[in-house]
């Protein structure tokens, strides 16, 4: 897989602070450097990927944080209602048997449209959803233990049904 | 001290290291392995300075843009991190490493590879902080980094992993520097030097090698635990799991209390020597400074949980902790007087080393009185979190350590270099640096008690806060030009000062009757010590016969007395701290990303410490049976 930069500025870490002799280094370990990069503050999407080849891809896909981010949401939403450790059949997110396809786009329209009356696509903005579709996709490489041990460090956020924050 | 002519080759043949490279990766003598250390921390300093630099830029004016959240983040973190466990700690343990076996007049430390074991490690961990930041992998929490932020869920990737696994480094270091040490000193003084009349240097290495050896465990054990947390889905700080997150703040601060005192009190022992030196006597009070470091070490480990005050624990356990936390005032402040009664009562002269002990006396009393306001609880409720805190610890530890270290270059750096510092470069520099420093963090105070937090990296205007956040940043770039002319200093005397000769300064102890710079074998005699300043008595310094000279021997004396017991075969010069350094930084970075490589690890380690610790010579009895 080629890492793409996530959009917009990059990295000023990378930029300002590496010191001259530490490009060849830089070089080398590129591939690794963009998936702990990690924006604060307002990204890109703005709009929803537009097939499974969208460019703004990995930058979601391949980078730690937002992938992290995408299982908080996933938390905050209520998806642990349905898609909970050990649901069975469709409803099993870990098996990677995804019923509309496992592309990144295809992943995303199933979260966002076919859920029926709870309109996700409306609900939840748009690079939320990103979030969302990359923690998904990733979900298969997350170990059962991770996956609980994870689980009981975001405990006390509210989750779903006891959601307390903003309407 | 003035050695046969003979007696200097064949001293300089058997203590000799290989040359070029292989001598430069085997040596074990423990002046080269110390300047690496000094020289490595202070490339780190000046980093870790330009980090400070950037982030006072950001802060000069409300809600500049010259950094984001993320890159403010990793600038403290780095600075913190870069400045308490590559610089400060290290720093101590290089000037120990240097000077201890200098002033016993022994010709190495007890165990000489596990000196270069010490630095490859040490080097490991400058180079996992630091290439990972090039990478940018950049630790962003902070120097201490606690769960549940820390952990699995809050801190994907390998940020956090990277900032534990050079604590790890580091530690495993500072162990193997300090049990160093604290060997050397108890069992390889000169015959004649009994603990009574052990200069307060050694006493200050020594307590402070005890407490590394003490305190530095608490930490590795909790880094371990976070990374067994993160790697392998323990529970350890989990509280929903059985865990505890306290558990990691208990840990940490109950290495990290001591730590800072770890840094505080070889800085004594510098200014011991420096203050004895320029005031021409023998320092006022030496059994109540020793007592009062002995003090300050043991109560060093009872007053962690004052950096605890706002996490709510019982209302006993916070008084109990600030009633510990003040009590410090006493031993800190009884050295402080003997310091001046030593000066009070002695003829000072007011070289660049004595200056720095002066500028230490005045910056260290004020960061010792702001440390009386935030040990009290209650008043810590309001202060915590604020740049009060900033200014409070900026001023113990770069007051109370940081000037003293820089006395104590000024003071040693003929002995190292045979050279003297220009002493007119040497005040220009003193006055940049105090006078900046208090320029950049006297103001903090003030902002601390306005309410600006620490760790934000900006702030709204209007707040009354700009004024004096600009005065801090035009300090710190006078400090940091300070800095400049210090290196510049340092630079330029190495090839153009004026030469000194062994003892320009007219010290009391052993380390002035070696030629400067010292030779490989340091003293040509043992010497013969009786009293606390050897080089102040009248008539030459006696000396002793009886080592061999055309092998590497030291002498072991017993830990009270310094009664002579046997004499000992000192390590000759050896890849295999290399190696099992090499070794364990695989075994470390490749933990980082699977348990496995502990088990995989391991191997490699065992056959290159089996490689060092092979014997050179038949065993005893195995000649008996020949004979």
């Amino acid at each position: 897989m080629i890492f793409v930069r996530p959009p917009g500025p990059v990295s000023p870490a990378l930029t300002r602070r590496a010191p001259c002799w530490a490009a060849p280094l830089l070089v080398a370990v590129l591939g690794g450097c963009s998936s702990e990069a990690r924006q604060l503050g307002p990204t890109a999407p703005q709009t929803r990927p537009i097939s499974n080849a969208d460019p703004r891809i990995p930058a979601y896909q391949a980078n730690v944080y937002q992938v992290a981010q995408g299982g908080r949401y996933f938390g905050w939403y209520g998806c642990g209602g349905c898609h909970a450790e050990g649901a069975t059949g469709v409803l099993n997110l870990g098996d990677t048997q995804w019923k509309h396809g496992d592309g990144f786009a295809d992943l995303f329209t199933a979260i966002a449209d076919r859920h029926g009356r709870l309109a996700y696509d409306r609900r939840v903005p748009v690079e939320v959803l990103w979030q969302l579709t990359a923690f998904v996709r990733d979900l298969p490489a997350h170990k059962a233990e991770k996956r609980m041990r994870t689980a009981r460090d975001q405990k006390a956020e509210p989750q779903g049904a006891t959601w307390s924050g903003p309407q | 001290m003035i050695a046969d002519l003979e007696r200097v080759p064949q001293l300089d043949a058997t203590w000799r290291d290989a040359p070029g490279l292989w001598g430069f990766l085997t040596t074990v003598d423990h002046k080269r392995i110390a300047a690496r250390y000094v020289v490595t921390a202070l490339l780190l300093m000046f980093l870790a300075g330009m980090l400070a630099l950037d982030m006072r830029w950001q802060l000069s004016t409300a809600e500049n843009t010259r950094m984001g959240p993320q890159l403010y983040n990793e600038s403290f973190s780095l600075h913190g991190s870069t400045m308490l466990f590559l610089v400060s700690v290290p720093l101590m343990e290089a000037m120990a490493l240097w000077l201890v076996p200098l002033m016993l007049g022994t010709r190495n430390m007890a165990f000489p590879r596990l000196g270069a074991f010490s630095f490859w490690l040490y080097l490991g961990g400058v180079l996992t902080l630091w290439l990972a930041h090039a990478a940018d992998v950049t630790p962003d929490l902070g120097w201490f980094e606690y769960p549940p932020l820390s952990g699995p869920a809050y801190s994907p990737g390998h940020r956090a992993d990277i900032w534990a696994q050079m604590i790890t480094f580091t530690e495993v270091a500072a162990l193997a520097a300090s049990v160093n040490v604290a060997a050397t000193i108890l069992k390889m003084r000169p015959p004649g030097m009994t603990l009574a009349r052990m200069p307060v240097f050694l006493w200050a290495m020594l307590i402070a090698s005890i407490m590394t050896i003490l305190s530095m465990p608490a930490i590795m054990l909790v880094t371990s635990m976070l990374i067994a947390d993160r790697l392998v889905s323990t529970h350890f700080f989990s509280p929903a799991g059985g865990g505890d997150a306290l558990l990691f703040q208990h840990l940490f601060w109950f290495f990290g209390h001591p730590e800072v005192y770890i840094i505080f009190i070889p800085a004594t022992g510098f200014v011991s020597a420096i203050v004895e030196t320029f005031s021409r006597r023998p320092l006022f009070g030496h059994n109540a400074i020793v007592l009062s470091i002995m003090a300050i070490g043991a109560l060093a480990f009872g007053l962690w949980v004052h950096h605890m005050f706002a996490v709510g624990l019982p209302r006993l356990g916070n008084d109990f902790y600030t009633a510990a936390s003040m009590a410090i005032a006493l031993p800190a402040g009884m050295q402080i007087f003997c310091w001046i009664a030593t000066i009070w009562s002695g003829r000072p002269r007011l070289d660049t080393p004595m200056l720095w002990v002066v500028g230490f006396l005045a910056t260290f009393v004020i960061g010792g009185l702001s440390g009386i306001m935030t040990a009290s609880a209650a008043l810590d409720l309001q202060l915590t979190d604020t740049y009060f805190v900033v200014a409070h610890f900026h001023y113990v530890l770069v007051g109370g350590a940081m000037f003293p270290l820089f006395g104590a270059f000024c003071y040693w750096y003929p002995k190292a270099t045979g050279r003297l510092l220009s002493e007119r470069l040497g005040r220009i520099a003193f006055w940049l640096i105090v006078g900046g420093f208090n320029l950049g963090f006297a103001p903090m105070h003030l902002l601390g008690l306005l309410g600006m937090p620490r760790r934000v990296y900006t702030y709204p205007a209007g707040l009354g806060w700009e004024t004096l956040n600009q005065v801090a940043t035009a300090g710190s770039a006078i400090a940091v030009a300070g800095g400049l002319v210090f290196v510049g200093n340092a630079l330029w005397s190495y090839w153009r000062g004026r030469v000194s000769g062994p003892d320009p300064w007219g010290g009391s102890t052993l380390e002035w009757a070696s030629a400067s710079p010292t030779p490989a074998w340091n003293l040509p005699y043992t010497p013969r010590v009786d009293s606390l300043t050897p080089m102040w008595r009248d008539g030459p310094l006696r000396v002793m016969e009886g080592l061999a000279l055309d092998r590497r021997e030291v002498l072991v004396t017993s830990v009270a007395d310094a009664a002579p017991l046997y004499r000992q075969k000192s390590a000759p010069p050896s890849i295999a701290p290399l190696l099992a350094a090499l070794a364990t930084t695989a075994m470390f970075i490749g933990s980082i990303f699977t348990p496995w490589a502990i088990v995989a690890g391991a191997l490699p380690i065992g056959a290159a410490l089996t490689a060092w610790f092979w014997p050179t010579r038949p065993r005893a009895g195995a000649a008996e049976a020949k004979a």
